[in-house]
């Protein structure tokens, strides 16, 4: 969708509040993943969770977290969950694994009418996260800076939890940097 | 891109006036107009309109930092050189901005082109983020419009988000200024101020014309308090000329749009940015203009600062010509001519939204005029599917 999911006024008009609604509301729905098939048998939709494994990938690999030693990134993700990277100029930096996804399919009259998702990583507890909304999504990121984490409070390869509205910040596109 | 005739709702200026539109008609005369809207393709509004405008965007920011330290630039710019040093510094802290509209000449086929960049104190945000998402909501729940229309519109969002990201970096007080009797200019800052609040933000108004100024140089509200950010829909080269503005470097009063943008609410970023990318598909061919050589068909005039049209001489490429009188005169550009996108007798101008660096919606201005004026009818916008032939029926 192009346009704001609802438009609201509290300062103009006749009423203090006058917040109109954009009909009609969707689902959406949530799970996290460890592998296509572990997301296939929990949602029986292929195509989606391919989709949202390859997304979640291509975002790892474009603009996962990176850090500059195997101690800094174990100090976030734990001994098991590092890796180390070569860069195509020499030297090597440490990203964690891939561990999971998340994926999010907007249902509208069951049909999946919108899709993201996300890549998840282990946290040094066993806990996992992901990259959080970017605070400043609709300003350009600053050239330098680690992309905060959030939580995922879902267990990995359950049925997925539904919540209804439609979809939020993290369907927002970072703006095109130069 | 392609009208649709329609009728009217027929409360529309009761639906106005409720939220708090009272300028939907100027001097009798519709301003905002939904006898007929306009369709576009997703593909349009995305590959044509979305990604030019947040390119362009980029490309304008990129030449901020050079211009700002450039003494020639600024001059060429007719930026006062009191005024260099501040807004130099206001770049170099980069100091938040908040929105901009660019206009853009398309009709649905080939590239948009850049017309002009309105960076400083764009005006028909309300009627774009909120009364035309209104009118869209309203038609497809009367079954005019179908409940798969969209429109390019998260401007309302996209400023709630951008006011909540600035927030820390607005120093207190936060105020938000129009001149007090303009009631197009009071209702835009009134929705600016809406946005905010609704972003978590504590604020207050005042009118331009009652903010004081003390014995030692602060500009403050009607209590004599220290205003810590002004929010003006002013333009910040009337600031800059107004005897009352020469405290502004020194006063320590946050501005938004900060001062960095005087340099981008300028036409003379026309012929810079054509100077940097040459040929780009998106602009214009555009040179600054001293106003001594006589001008050739094919060209339009623009001083350094217009505004809505205003001193526009535009020599068509047959030989006629038009041009709009108004209070701006001084140095100038000159852009190669771009036909508006004509239907019927209406020439039609795109304003592309950009709050924060996001491109993020669209509000189209009608004129039987060549050139685009103030007095130009708002007409709202949809994005339907190509086959959407149950419309036409």
């Amino acid at each position: 969708m192009k346009r704001s999911r609802h438009v609201g006024l509290v300062l103009m008009g006749a009423s203090p509040l006058l917040l109109t609604a954009c009909a009609p509301e969707n689902s959406t729905e949530e799970g996290l993943y460890t592998s296509v098939e572990a997301c296939v048998a929990q949602t029986g939709d292929e195509t989606s969770c391919r989709q949202a494994h390859d997304q979640a990938q291509l975002e790892f690999s474009q603009s996962g977290p990176r850090y500059a030693t195997r101690e800094e990134c174990i100090a976030v993700h734990g001994a098991e969950q590092c890796q180390q990277v070569g860069q195509q100029h020499g030297g090597s930096i440490f990203m964690p694994l891939l561990a999971g996804y998340v994926m999010g399919r907007m249902l509208s009259g069951g049909n999946v009418a919108g899709l993201r998702s996300a890549p998840a990583f282990r946290d040094r507890n066993g806990g996992w996260q992901r990259p959080a909304a970017a605070a400043g999504g609709v300003y350009r990121q600053g050239a330098i800076g680690q992309r905060a984490m959030a939580p995922i409070q879902m267990a990995p390869n359950q049925a997925p939890t539904v919540t209804r509205g439609g979809f939020g910040n993290q369907d927002r596109r970072r703006s095109s940097g130069s | 891109m392609r009208r649709i005739e329609l009728e009217e709702r027929p409360d529309w200026r009761r639906r106005a006036e409720e939220s708090g539109f009272v300028f939907h008609s100027i001097g009798g005369e519709r301003y905002w107009d939904e006898t007929h809207c306009y369709a576009f393709t997703l593909a349009q509004i995305e590959n044509d309109l979305e990604a030019p405008t947040e390119q362009l965007h980029d490309m304008a920011l990129d030449l901020v930092g050079d211009i700002v330290g450039d003494e020639q630039a600024l001059r060429r710019l007719d930026v006062p050189e009191p005024f260099w040093d501040w807004i130099a510094q206001s770049w170099r802290d980069r100091e938040p901005h908040l929105y901009g509209r660019m206009d853009l000449a398309y009709d649905g086929t080939g590239p948009a082109k850049l017309l002009e960049l309105n960076y400083d104190t764009p005006t028909s945000l309300f009627e774009a983020a909120f009364f035309q998402w209104q009118w869209l909501d309203d038609l497809q729940r009367r079954g005019v419009l179908p409940m798969g229309a969209d429109q390019f519109n998260s401007v309302y969002e996209s400023l709630v988000e951008a006011f909540g990201t600035i927030a820390t970096q607005l120093k207190r007080p936060l105020y938000f200024a129009a001149v007090r009797d303009s009631v197009e200019d009071q209702g835009t800052i009134d929705y600016l101020r809406d946005c905010a609040m609704q972003a978590g933000i504590d604020c207050s108004a005042i009118a331009l014309e009652d903010i004081g100024i003390t014995g030692d140089g602060r500009y403050t509200d009607l209590d004599d308090q220290a205003i810590g950010t002004l929010c003006k829909l002013y333009p910040l080269e009337d600031l800059f000329r107004e005897p009352f503005g020469r405290h502004l470097p020194t006063a320590g009063m946050q501005l938004l749009e900060p001062p960095w943008k005087a340099v981008l609410s300028n036409k003379g970023i026309l012929p810079l940015l054509w100077q940097r990318h040459p040929g780009h598909p998106n602009l214009l061919p555009a040179q600054f203009d001293d106003g001594y050589a006589p001008t050739q068909p094919g060209w339009v005039i623009k001083p350094l600062h217009s505004r809505e049209g205003a001193n526009v001489r535009l020599h068509l490429p047959d030989g006629r010509s038009e041009r709009v009188d108004g209070p701006y005169n001084g140095p100038g550009i000159r852009q190669a001519y771009q036909p508006l996108a004509r239907f019927g007798e209406d020439h039609v101008v795109l304003g592309s939204w950009v709050v924060g660096d996001r491109a993020c919606g669209l509000g189209l201005r009608a004129d039987r005029s060549v050139i685009t004026r103030d007095s130009a009818r708002f007409v709202p916008h949809v994005i339907l599917p190509d086959a959407a032939g149950v419309l036409e029926a």
